[in-house]
């Protein structure tokens, strides 16, 4: 086995926790039952590495192998870092029956085509997302494995999700999937977060999400702690309503976990200081919310009046555009603003 | 006869007489064991019997309050069925149950839509439900403002259901939004439809492998095993008018290429070209065409 497939199948190891790697093994299915019961996996990663070494020098299994593995093990346990959403934009008329063999098949020609000695591997889960893993390489090297890219897309969405990609590489990838997917452009869609799972849920509307009703019940219900019939709540309906209009601007239930929003504003100064609003140039500055889960607090906020309801459209903006970068000038939320989807 | 005579005949009697005594008592204890049988058998009917008697007269009058219901307008609810009064409330509370889920389903059958004003007026939302083979599924929601332009402002609404091109096609105004909402409607309960054809072929023919699926529900392909020489047939259907829930294009592909082509699997093709998946693998797993 040469050296390549052996650090790669070294760094691996290291990096899959020690209780995830038997599933990991099991669901990449190259190895028997037989053999999966001779590997020892209270052993140390080393000694680890070491077998699992042997079985592939002895399987004859190259780099390929390697990374099946690897996409596997990522598929699972997406968070690698920031994740990136891109937005393609005019879709061509076929671009709604485009199926996956179809985009496969593109996206591999169009990308090798574009750029010799890459590495694409495709895989679709069984969630309906097609994973992408790329190793860049250049005319005169091979693909560098150790820093690929991983792409998602959801064939018949606009939306592209992206992780570990440089500036060199972002225009030949974004030619590759406009090509592919039959539309004419693609854009930054303005959302990014570690965590993959949230970003999607937020772009692909898969959290609870509130509308108004003639009859509030559910949340009603929701919020009944106290049941001593001897206390009542004198605000109990200013607190239900704004319980209601928070839900309705974030989500209800359980929210994406995206960790921040950034405001870049260039306004110009509106205050008291003379001096400050006479100046013709827009002040700059940049306003970051940070959190856990920032949806979450906002509408906390929101819900215990420490944010006025109804809730500002700026905050309101990012569930509802999808987006947590906003460039906020003088005319209003900035030119880079999303179009209603398609 | 030289045993008979040796034990001799009255010993013989004898003995008989006593095989009958015991058979008969053996019967008579077998007949009372029957018998009480039967009549535990018959008190479970009598109960049984009694307790659809009183379904049947409570559900009579329900009815019959229903139908009064229906006659009268809604504030003239003072009158009440004889009888004690705990009973009559909780007839009548049925019945007016009933009555509303009734009106429910009709206005949704009729291609009606919840439509609350929001904002103090400025604002719209609509509901959309989706609903297959009788049963409810997910319900969708539209927010618009209705000024300054008439616009959707909020939706949950899948990414894959083209929205835009929707809402151009059927030119959506403030006062002309039926046309928008009854398209939209369409395109929704189909995809609903064939998402929950997909969710019952997984649930109930677990003997059949999806090959591939999409978000959309447009194509779907599956993997049959035929009996006997377990030759695996590859079909797929396409789904191109997505306000359907039947497909638009069915064809099988099998290693043996002499088996799609025969009359057994093109009358395959033609079932579930015509029904549901799901009733169409029944239909094909009972007439043994494949496992």
């Amino acid at each position: 086995m040469g050296d390549t497939p052996r650090r790669l199948l070294q760094r691996l190891i290291r990096r899959i926790p020690a209780q995830e790697l038997k599933p990991t093994l099991e669901k990449w299915g190259r190895l028997s039952q037989a053999q999966l019961q001779t590997i020892d996996f209270t052993q140390s990663k080393w000694a680890l590495t070491g077998k699992l070494g042997t079985i592939c020098e002895e399987r004859n299994w190259a780099v390929k192998h390697i990374t099946e593995l690897e996409l596997i093990y990522v598929i699972d346990n997406p968070n690698l870092g920031m994740w990136h959403t891109f937005q393609l934009m005019d879709p061509r008329d076929n671009a709604h029956t485009v199926e996956l063999l179809q985009f496969k098949e593109q996206f591999k020609s169009n990308l090798s085509e574009l750029i010799r000695n890459v590495s694409v591997k495709i895989k679709k889960h069984t969630d309906e997302a097609v994973w992408i893993r790329i190793a860049w390489g250049d005319g005169l090297s091979q693909p560098n494995h150790f820093k690929p890219t991983y792409v998602v897309h959801y064939l018949q969405t606009p939306y592209v999700f992206v992780t570990s990609l440089n500036s060199k590489q972002k225009p030949l990838l974004s030619q590759a999937l406009v090509l592919a997917t039959s539309y004419h452009a693609i854009k930054d869609a303005n959302l990014s977060g570690r965590k993959f799972t949230a970003i999607r849920d937020l772009l692909m509307r898969q959290y609870e999400q509130v509308f108004p009703r003639k009859f509030h019940s559910p949340l009603k219900e929701r919020n009944q702690i106290v049941t001593d019939p001897h206390i009542e709540r004198e605000q109990a309906e200013s607190s239900a309503n704004r319980l209601q209009m928070a839900c309705e601007a974030f989500g209800g239930g359980k929210l994406p976990q995206l960790q921040s929003a950034v405001y870049k504003l260039e306004t110009k100064f509106r205050g008291h200081n003379k001096s400050m609003t006479q100046r013709e140039e827009p002040i700059r500055c940049v306003v970051k919310f940070a959190s856990t889960n920032i949806l979450e607090s906002l509408r906390n906020c929101a819900s215990s009046g420490i944010a006025s309801t109804p809730v500002t459209p700026l905050l309101s903006s990012i569930p509802l555009k999808g987006r947590n970068y906003f460039v906020i000038t003088d005319n209003g939320p900035g030119p880079s603003q999303t179009r209603q989807q398609n | 006869m030289e045993k008979v005579t040796a034990t001799g005949v009255l010993n013989h009697l004898s003995l008989m007489e006593a095989q009958t005594r015991s058979s008969k008592d053996h019967r008579q204890q077998q007949q009372q064991s029957r018998v009480e049988e039967l009549k535990a058998k018959v008190e479970e009917l009598k109960r049984h019997r009694d307790q659809l008697k009183k379904e049947v007269e409570v559900y009579e009058s329900v009815r019959t309050l229903r139908a009064s219901m229906d006659s009268k307008s809604v504030h003239e609810e003072d009158e009440r069925m004889d009888g004690d009064s705990e009973n009559a409330e909780i007839l009548w509370l049925m019945a007016k149950h009933c009555q509303v889920t009734d009106l429910l389903h009709a206005h949704r059958l009729i291609g009606g839509f919840e439509i609350i004003q929001t904002k103090q007026g400025k604002g719209l939302c609509v509901s959309v439900a989706t609903s297959y083979e009788g049963v409810y599924l997910d319900r969708y929601s539209l927010e618009f403002d209705t000024k300054p332009t008439f616009r959707i402002t909020r939706h949950n609404i899948p990414p894959f259901i083209p929205l835009n091109k929707l809402t151009e096609q059927s030119n959506m105004t403030e006062t002309e939004l039926k046309a928008f909402l009854h398209i939209l409607s369409q395109h929704l309960n189909a995809y609903a439809g064939r998402k929950q054809q997909l969710q019952l072929v997984k649930e109930h023919h677990q003997s059949v492998e999806v090959m591939e699926s999409n978000a959309l529900c447009s194509l779907l392909v599956l993997l049959f095993t035929v009996p006997k020489k377990r030759t695996p047939v590859l079909c797929t259907m396409e789904y191109l008018d997505h306000i359907r829930c039947l497909p638009t294009r069915v064809y099988c592909q099998s290693e043996d290429t002499e088996l799609p082509e025969c009359p057994q699997w093109k009358s395959n093709c033609l079932l579930l070209m015509e029904n549901p998946v799901h009733k169409a693998l029944s239909t094909m797993k009972t007439m043994g065409h494949i496992v």
